[in-house]
């Protein structure tokens, strides 16, 4: 740099000399007398070299000053060139920014739109004045109205068949309440069916919890709420069906019981026309005697007829059958008037209220009832605790649980080596009153409960019996009659190999809420 | 005399028997045990013609009971009697027993019963095939029906159709009448078709009777000498052709049943011997031949008896109708069953005899002519045999 202005200033110089030489060159030309020229020359000279020195100092100084501008004004444009880069880099960073930005926000957007799109439930929004602001395609296939027809209108407005004062109402209740506000609905479905679509309506606040809008999500459940009928029917026919089952068991083992003792009060009644038609042939014979007697007319064939008859009709042998066929018959016609009775005091047809009940006859009852049941495989001991008072209970559910745990004990014996072996078990059927329950105990000689059905045996449709010998509602519906109808419970205690008891506990007294729970 | 022995677990029912039946005192030798186990012991010692058992009794049930006696005892009579009205029982008891009778079972019933069967042995006197009859639990099928009746009961065919294919094979009709007579299912009437039976059964029973009591049986070709198809062929055309000369003669819509019935059925001894004696049954074959002989007279010499008999012993242990039983008896000599009056034997007889002279003739070779003049109606048989010709053409236009 230093170099160039020296140059620069020999250069000026040079050329001032050359400028000076020129001039007195052409003013010796021009002028022929030397001195004036010569001075002119001299002076011009002096003038140029003072001018020249002038500028010379004047240039080094301009030239400082351009320096210390140009330093100056390089490091400006330096710190500019500096700014701008990092500028530059910034705004590059900014841009990356800005595209991932962008980028994140659109996949954000496709995010959110198929995750509203893959939401199958039915989705409406609404803005703070009811006016639809989003209705999904969900929304669109159930009412069969699409998006664009109701974007923006108020939502009683958009044609859809459900209760609208109903729907405003769970809208405000949800406004004021800022709670999440369930309903149920009908409408007309597409196929012009009634449907149920069950909604849920939720605020949506701003920050400083100002109803901004609200979002409506909802699912047609008129499927589901079929489904739930209909499970609910084959429940009813479950139980139904448990119901007849055990009736018509209890149908085909009452015949039995009635048909056995029918069958030999009819044979004594054969066999007692018989021996009176004999009888009444010996009185004849014998009269026949008694007046030839009278007359003294009897003749040895007289004699021998009546002998005859005597004989013939076995006098000895009816003497001694004919009042056993009276008396058997008399027991055979007790028990069928018995079991007869029975049926009808099990059978009462009880209303929903609770009754004030006998219970140790009506569990005599039902063992009568249910005789058929175990008399083959158990002998059944009552140990029934006369000073329990009368309860208050649902007498034919009562019955029925009591039928179905003497039953299943009768099948449990009926499995036992003792029966198969020829022998018989026992059944314990115990009442007694305990604290303010009455607790009646149901005990077979079974094989016990294996423990791993222990926590299933009330489980509906569960059943480790065969095919065909139970529905498997049996222990479910009598826990449920004795839980859910009496208020108490239903237990069992059982000890592999040496047998199960069941134990039915239920309120001696009725607490009044109980009562109108069950009645109701 | 016959002897009789009664079991029930109730004493009172012994008692009451003893008593009602005391005016067969003379007749009957009769034992009264209060257990399975009594009267097996009671049998080890003498035999009994007939045992009428309880069904249900602690210990040993009449079920057991029964199956006992059929191994140890074959000719020996099972008759129930029970006061049990349930399917179960029923469906076990169904191999195991002859015939049924529900309590409370009259006097007139009981006694019918018990000496009914008591001829059914008369008629049957060789003591080998009364064994044989009285052990027959059941009678081979023919294999496409048996299959057949299978597959739609496993498919959960219609009742009327399953009862049509019983009704084309003769064991599975035997069978299914046996059942629907018996006294269990509480008709106060013989039931006469297998549809008509089918329907009373219901699906279940059915069902059940097929595939776990296994009623009927699959026949397995163990005897070459049986030709069942061709035996299935000549039943239901006997059958068919029967019933159109019940119908040719007016006879009631009772007796038109039974004679279709009865034909179908008439050649049931057939399948008792040639399922449980191959080897006679063979042999009759060969005796035929040699001799020139009559089937039935070849079966008269071999087995001392002839299949109309054994087949009418069997139908008759298991209790049904009479006039069926009666005219698969004599089907082959209707004129010694007495009688003067067209009736179900009359109808198969003849109908036997034309089928097996195919319809050629007037008057059939077999046709008992003599039989047909003391009823009146030889001048019938031209008719009838017309009815043949027509129920053939109707069968190839078909």
């Amino acid at each position: 740099m230093l170099r160039r202005q020296n140059l620069l200033i020999v250069g000026l110089v040079a050329a001032i000399g050359c400028a000076g030489w020129l001039t007195a060159r052409a003013a010796g030309e021009f002028q022929p007398d030397f001195p004036a020229t010569a001075w002119m020359t001299a002076g011009l000279l002096v003038v140029l070299l003072v001018v020249a020195l002038a500028f010379t100092v004047g240039l080094a100084q301009t030239r400082s000053e351009a320096q210390r501008l140009i330093t100056a004004r390089t490091l400006q444009l330096e710190r500019a060139r500096k700014a701008e880069k990092e500028n530059s880099e910034r705004l590059a960073v900014l841009l990356e920014d800005l595209t991932t930005a962008k980028r994140l926000s659109e996949e954000d957007h496709a995010e959110k739109k198929q995750l509203l799109g893959a939401i199958t439930s039915i989705l409406i929004g609404l803005d703070a004045r009811g006016a639809v602001t989003k209705w999904n395609r969900v929304a669109a296939a159930n009412f069969g109205i699409k998006e664009a027809d109701v974007l923006g209108q108020p939502v009683e407005e958009c044609g859809v068949s459900w209760d609208i004062g109903e729907l405003q109402a769970a809208l405000e209740e949800c406004r004021d309440s800022g709670n999440p506000v369930k309903r149920q609905l009908t409408f007309t479905e597409v196929n012009g069916d009634e449907g149920t679509v069950g909604i849920t309506i939720n605020a949506v606040t701003t920050d400083d919890n100002e109803v901004s809008g609200f979002l409506i999500l909802g699912a047609n459940i008129t499927q589901r709420l079929r489904a739930d009928q209909d499970r609910l029917a084959l429940e009813m026919q479950l139980r139904q069906a448990q119901k007849l089952e055990s009736i018509g068991r209890l149908a085909a083992g009452i015949a039995h019981e009635i048909n056995t003792p029918t069958q030999f009060v009819g044979d004594n009644i054969r066999f007692l026309s018989d021996a009176f038609d004999d009888v009444f042939e010996v009185i004849r014979r014998h009269t026949e005697l008694l007046e030839a007697a009278a007359e003294n007319k009897v003749t040895p064939e007289i004699i021998e007829a009546a002998r005859e008859a005597a004989d013939k009709a076995d006098i000895e042998f009816l003497s001694e059958d004919v009042p056993q066929a009276i008396s058997q018959s008399i027991d055979g016609t007790k028990r069928i008037a018995g079991i007869v009775a029975a049926m009808k005091a099990f059978s009462h047809p009880g209303g929903n209220q609770r009754e004030v009940v006998d219970i140790n006859q009506a569990i005599e009852n039902t063992v009568t009832v249910a005789s058929n049941e175990w008399k083959y495989v158990a002998d059944v001991k009552l140990e029934l605790d006369d000073t329990v008072p009368m309860v208050p209970c649902h007498p034919q559910e009562f019955n029925q649980v009591v039928l179905n745990l003497v039953v299943n004990a009768a099948h449990a014996i009926g499995d036992t080596e003792v029966v198969t072996e020829g022998g018989k078990g026992t059944i314990t059927v115990s009442s007694k009153a305990v604290d303010d329950m009455l607790e009646v105990r149901i005990a077979d000689t079974g094989s016990g409960i294996p423990l791993d059905v222990r926590d299933k045996i009330f489980d509906p449709f569960f059943t480790t019996k065969e095919v065909g010998r139970g529905t498997g509602q049996g222990l479910a519906i009598a826990h449920a009659a004795i839980v859910e109808k009496h208020g108490g419970s239903l237990d069992f205690e059982s000890e592999l190999g040496e047998g199960t008891v069941f134990i039915i506990r239920i309120p001696l007294e009725v607490s009044q809420d109980a009562q109108e729970r069950t009645a109701a | 005399m016959m002897r009789v022995v009664f079991v029930d677990d109730e004493e009172n029912i012994l008692s009451g028997l003893k008593r009602m039946l005391r005016v067969k005192r003379r007749e009957w030798d009769m034992a009264f045990a209060q257990s399975a186990d009594a009267a097996l012991e009671m049998m080890a010692v003498e035999p009994f013609h007939v045992i009428v058992s309880d069904m249900r009794m602690p210990g040993k049930d009449g079920v057991a009971l029964l199956t006992e006696v059929m191994e140890k005892y074959p000719d020996t009579i099972r008759i129930a009697l029970s006061g049990h009205a349930d399917m179960e029982m029923i469906l076990e008891s169904v191999r195991a027993t002859h015939q049924y009778l529900a309590k409370p079972c009259d006097a007139e019933t009981l006694i019918a019963t018990i000496d009914g069967a008591r001829k059914l042995q008369d008629m049957l006197r060789n003591e080998k095939l009364k064994k044989l009859v009285s052990r027959m639990d059941r009678l081979p099928s023919l294999p496409s029906l048996y299959l057949e009746v299978m597959s739609e009961i496993r498919e959960g065919g219609s009742l009327a159709k399953i009862g049509k294919i019983i009704a084309k094979d003769v064991a599975m009709t035997a069978k299914v009448l046996q059942l629907v007579n018996s006294a269990y299912f509480g008709l106060r009437r013989h039931i006469e078709s297998p549809a008509q039976a089918a329907t009373l059964l219901g699906l279940d029973v059915i069902r059940s009777l097929v595939l776990s009591t296994k009623v009927f049986s699959n026949f397995e070709q163990k005897n070459p000498a049986l030709d069942l198809q061709a035996l299935w062929s000549h039943s239901s055309k006997v059958g068919s052709l029967a019933k159109e000369i019940a119908i040719a003669e007016e006879a009631s819509g009772k007796v038109r049943d039974n004679a279709l019935m009865a034909g179908m059925l008439h050649g049931v001894g057939k399948l008792v011997l040639g399922a449980g004696l191959p080897e006679e049954y063979r042999k009759v074959a060969e005796v035929m031949k040699e001799k020139g002989l009559t089937e039935a007279e070849a079966e008269r010499e071999v087995l001392g008896s002839n299949q109309a008999e054994v087949g009418a012993y069997l139908l008759g242990m298991w209790g049904l109708p009479n006039p069926i039983v009666e005219a698969v008896a004599y089907h082959q000599r209707p004129g010694a069953a007495g009688g003067d009056r067209f009736s179900v034997l009359t109808a198969v007889h003849a109908a036997d005899a034309i089928v097996r002279a195919n319809g050629a003739g007037d008057v059939p070779p077999d046709v008992d002519m003599e039989y047909l003049a003391r009823l009146g109606l030889e001048s019938r048989v031209a008719q009838w045999t017309t009815l043949w010709q027509e129920l053939n053409t109707r069968k190839e236009v078909a």
